[in-house]
């Protein structure tokens, strides 16, 4: 049995232990998934206590909800879904969502096919550790502005390195559609990274990404 | 595929992440590899997309705030012992 159909069949134990009201089998539960709810939670509300808060809320909905479960699925991913929710309801109650246009993020191309020269090298900063944890700051930022279901995309399989089957599966979309989704929310974080790399340094002094 | 049969923005724009993810018949991966090492700002594209998913790993939280299944759990369970 591969350890993706072991972890499911785990997961159902558990499952059926919480349908009889199993406070044991719900604690089992809790310490096997709140690190990775919270982390999912960060994504979309990228602050600890409402992140927490949003933990809490999904294990909630986990534990009077369950009866609603069809065990035919995979269980992370319905449970996934129910902790994305969480984490949106508390975003909505924190601010509006804006997006952009991820349009305006695709690369330009000349008419032969080729990218314009606007190539800039922050491929040297990303190396450079200092560097790359103010590139990623920056990152966080962007992350923001893009609508959410390309950051889910992007978060799952980017940040939270799963594999884009089990996001897809989780989003209920097809395989094509989210890496869609996740391609264009690489290429939007990718140029905004550039502009970032590409801006003068506030305060004057030497650029800090080698050109 | 061959430079001349691909351009650069179907590189980009269509094959580059099921590239990136491994799955892509061995026979196309061939041709955008050939493609890469022929086309240098194709090949930049490249390590830049590789560095943005570098970058983007750096966001994951490192720590997960002490005590937190034991107060997800508690909570749970207060409340719904009170609404029984």
């Amino acid at each position: 049995m591969a350890a993706h159909e072991d972890q499911n069949a785990s997961d159902l134990e558990l499952v059926r232990r919480i349908k009889r009201s199993d406070e044991q089998g719900f604690r089992e539960m809790v310490d096997r998934y709140h690190a990775r709810v919270y982390s999912l939670a960060y994504g979309v509300l990228r602050n600890s206590e409402d992140a927490e808060e949003a933990t809490q809320d999904a294990f909630l909905t986990l534990y009077r909800k369950i009866g609603t479960f069809d065990e035919s699925k995979k269980f992370f991913s319905w449970f996934y879904r129910v902790a994305l929710n969480a984490a949106y309801s508390r975003a909505r109650r924190r601010k509006p969502i804006t997006t952009i246009s991820l349009e305006d993020y695709v690369p330009r191309y000349r008419d032969d096919g080729h990218a314009s020269p606007e190539f800039a090298a922050f491929v040297d900063g990303a190396e450079d550790e200092a560097i790359a944890r103010d590139l990623a700051e920056h990152a966080a930022e962007f992350m923001d502005e893009l609508p959410p279901p390309y950051r889910d995309a992007i978060w799952m399989v980017d940040v939270e390195e799963m594999k884009p089957a089990d996001v897809a599966d989780v989003l209920e979309i097809s395989l094509a559609a989210l890496k869609s989704r996740l391609h264009r929310a690489r290429l939007f974080v990718r140029q905004r990274l550039l502009e970032v790399a590409a801006a003068p340094p506030a305060g004057g002094g030497e650029r800090r990404v080698a050109p | 595929m061959t430079h001349d049969a691909i351009s650069c923005k179907r590189l980009i724009l269509e094959y580059l992440v099921d590239y990136e993810d491994g799955a892509m018949p061995e026979e196309v991966r061939r041709d955008l590899e050939w493609h890469l090492e022929h086309c240098p700002p194709c090949l930049v594209f490249l390590k830049e997309y590789r560095a943005t998913g570098r970058t983007l790993r750096m966001l994951k939280p490192k720590d997960v705030p002490k005590n937190l299944a034991e107060a997800v759990w508690g909570f749970v369970i207060a409340r719904c012992r009170k609404e029984e």
